[in-house]
């Protein structure tokens, strides 16, 4: 048992003369801070899921064919079920899934991005760019390439995909700590070595692909959330629901551990266990996102570095939020990808290839994100 | 073991480390058979800290003191040797036990994320979080906050507490990590080179608030440094290391002796007194008596 300390324990001796002023000193004592920190959990969470649902609502607004509000609530609350209403079939047989779907994607995406961030001690990484999704895209794609797709009872690519990501993380992060350190430049080249690998025993195993099959392949690897399946969700979401819970029984382990891998040690984090959960949970997250999805790019590293600038870096907070933020994003991407040029589609991978690009070379020129308080 | 939830050391009559016969060798060192000596960064090291006093460890570059505040932190297993913490041999105790008793405030943080001060020093409490269903995202207790609180004020940042650290000075920051060690609520602290890289100004922070910390709370320190003078001046007795062997430990006025430096060094140093203190002080003769003594000067 912890003793509570007396409040004669806790009065403390006056403070000696500083060499330097060290400014006012203000000894009000932590306990308005403390109060505040337990409240701002609630109030980020609590405005991240309002702002989900919102998104939600927003999203099944637009499509190839625009919605007004009053169709939407009457297709959420039933009241036109059983008759054969066609804006309740376009929200509930094809807009909501595929929202879904985009909620799903993006969460895994950002708190996959979130946790290696922290392990890597790198606020650059994230699933596409340390080459995870590229080999999870590689073992997906042979796995199509060998007609093997379909075997475990249709979760085939998924475990291909798992396989792939799995490989290239472990790969990557040993060609990087090999000097027993994680230099980021090393981090990020074993990512592009990675990636250029993978990219290129890709092409080849989709030359060999029948046309028919390689068109889907083609359009699957540009990173698409269109008609997925209610198996497919289930999975994805379940997945995704492991994930959180393993992750946030590692976050308090994850901050120390971005902060210095020794200093975490000391401290009693097992950096073994973390670094293998993270790793599990990234090559399974990623291998179900890239099956359902393609290649979908950046979401895992911009959206971290957004929740990050606005609640500070606490994975306590910040692991849940990014999910959320992740969600949002895609949903909303994923919006503008079948709006834009309707009746037609832009692949959601190339618009978060175009918000994440910019906003990666941003980070790297300056590094601003560093100062706020 | 029972520790009260405050920055105060428990008084033991045991020495805090007793080490006897260590030597390590880090894995990666191989193609080289073990028998040979010179694989090891560690080499048959003995010496004893004493409860309370403050140790400075110095000695050239890669002379393994940064591998010996991580043996003595459990961080790497030696090879050979036996490490005694307050009589406990350290590989019978477990991870969560040392965390509690040693604090070890390494060179190399990273300050990438934003996280605030109170984050910083909260994260000191790790060792004492609560296992359980609803406690696994490990939210820090009443307690762990009243502890920060002590040992912020006890190191100066109390006004930063919500503040992010990159946005510190290098001088603040030390300060934070000195509380964060201290949330520990540690009987051993262990600092490698807590004063590198820090301007005279902050230099002199940190030392005041280390001699104060172990004035107050009877906590034995153990400090990396590459500074002589500073060693000399702040440290109870100095451990000066060669080759992962000791070369001898002792009084700055004992140990701080030229032929000592010139043996260890491989240079030629002049020692003098200091002027308030009369402690030795080291200093690099001129070019003039460097080459006179024809041994070349290596920093």
């Amino acid at each position: 048992m912890i003793v509570h300390p007396s409040p004669a324990q806790t009065t403390l001796p006056d403070p000696p003369a500083m060499a330097t002023p060290v400014g006012l000193q203000t000894y009000e004592g932590l306990a308005p801070l403390q109060a505040l920190r337990a409240r701002r959990w609630y109030a980020v969470m609590g405005v991240m899921i309002l702002l989900t649902c919102g998104a939600i609502v927003f999203c099944l607004q637009f499509g190839a064919h625009t919605l007004t509000m009053a169709e939407i609530w009457s297709a959420l609350t039933f009241s036109t079920a059983g008759t054969e209403n066609v804006s309740s079939v376009i929200i509930w047989d094809i807009r909501f899934p595929r929202i879904l779907m985009g909620l799903f994607v993006g969460a895994s995406l950002a708190i996959t991005g979130a946790a290696l961030q922290a392990l890597v001690r790198n606020p650059l990484a994230d699933p596409y760019v340390l080459g995870i999704s590229s080999g999870a895209a590689l073992g997906a794609t042979i796995g199509l390439a060998l007609g093997l797709g379909a075997i475990v009872g249709g979760f085939g690519l998924p475990l291909f995909a798992f396989i792939g990501g799995g490989l290239s993380i472990v790969l990557v992060y040993g060609i990087a700590a090999s000097q027993g350190q994680l230099p980021m430049h090393q981090l990020l080249l074993a990512g592009v070595i990675v990636n250029a690998v993978c990219s290129a025993l890709m092409m080849f195993a989709t030359s060999i692909l029948n046309p028919a099959s390689l068109y889907r392949v083609v359009l699957w690897l540009m990173g698409t959330l269109s008609a997925p399946s209610i198996p497919m969700l289930m999975g994805i979401g379940v997945c995704l629901l492991i994930a959180i819970v393993l992750l946030l029984r590692e976050s308090q382990a994850l901050n120390l551990l971005a902060v210095g891998e020794d200093a975490a040690r000391s401290l009693g984090v097992d950096s073994d266990r973390v670094q293998r959960t993270v790793f599990l949970v990234s090559a399974v997250l990623t291998g179900a996102v890239v099956s359902v999805s393609g290649m979908i790019g950046f979401v895992g590293m911009v959206v971290p570095h957004l929740v990050r600038i606005l609640c500070g870096a606490d994975h306590r907070l910040l692991l849940p939020a990014s999910a959320l933020g992740g969600g949002i994003l895609l949903m909303v991407a994923d919006t503008a990808a079948r709006t834009v040029v309707a009746p037609a589609e832009i692949p959601v991978g190339v618009i978060t290839a175009l918000i994440g690009g910019p906003f990666f070379i941003y980070l790297l020129m300056t590094r601003k994100y560093r100062f706020f308080a | 073991m029972n520790q009260p939830a405050s920055v105060s050391a428990v008084v033991s009559p045991l020495p805090a480390f007793e080490v006897r016969q260590l030597s390590f060798r880090y894995d990666s060192v191989r193609g080289r058979s073990s028998s040979d000596r010179s694989a090891c960064v560690i080499n048959g090291m003995e010496f004893t800290v004493r409860q309370g006093e403050i140790v400075g460890v110095i000695g050239p570059n890669g002379s393994g003191k940064s591998s010996l505040l991580k043996l003595l932190a459990r961080l790497v297993r030696p090879q050979e040797g036996t490490i005694r913490l307050f009589g406990d041999e350290l590989g019978s105790l477990t991870r969560e036990s040392i965390s509690r008793q040693v604090a070890y405030m390494p060179q190399d943080l990273s300050f990438d994320f934003p996280f605030s001060v109170l984050d910083m020093v909260l994260m000191g409490r790790f060792p004492y979080r609560r296992s359980g269903l609803w406690s696994f995202v490990g939210w820090e207790r009443q307690e762990d906050f009243a502890v920060a609180e002590e040992a912020m004020a006890q190191t100066d940042v109390m006004h930063l507490a919500n503040r992010m650290i990159a946005t510190l000075s290098a001088g603040e920051r030390q300060r934070v990590l000195l509380a964060r060690a201290l949330a520990q609520a540690p009987r051993v602290l262990m600092l490698d080179e807590p004063t590198a890289h820090l301007d005279l100004n902050h230099q002199l922070d940190v030392c005041r608030i280390l001699q104060r910390i172990h004035a107050q709370l009877q906590m034995t320190v153990l400090l990396v440094s590459h500074d002589i003078n500073l060693a000399s001046q702040y440290c109870d007795r100095i451990l000066i290391m060669k080759q992962g062997a000791v070369v001898c430990i002792g009084p700055p006025q004992e140990v701080i002796h030229p032929r000592v430096l010139t043996e260890v060094y491989g240079c030629q140093v002049l020692v003098d007194a200091h002027l308030d203190t009369g402690l030795p002080r080291v200093s690099l003769p001129s070019q003039e008596s460097r080459r006179a003594g024809a041994v070349s000067a290596k920093s």
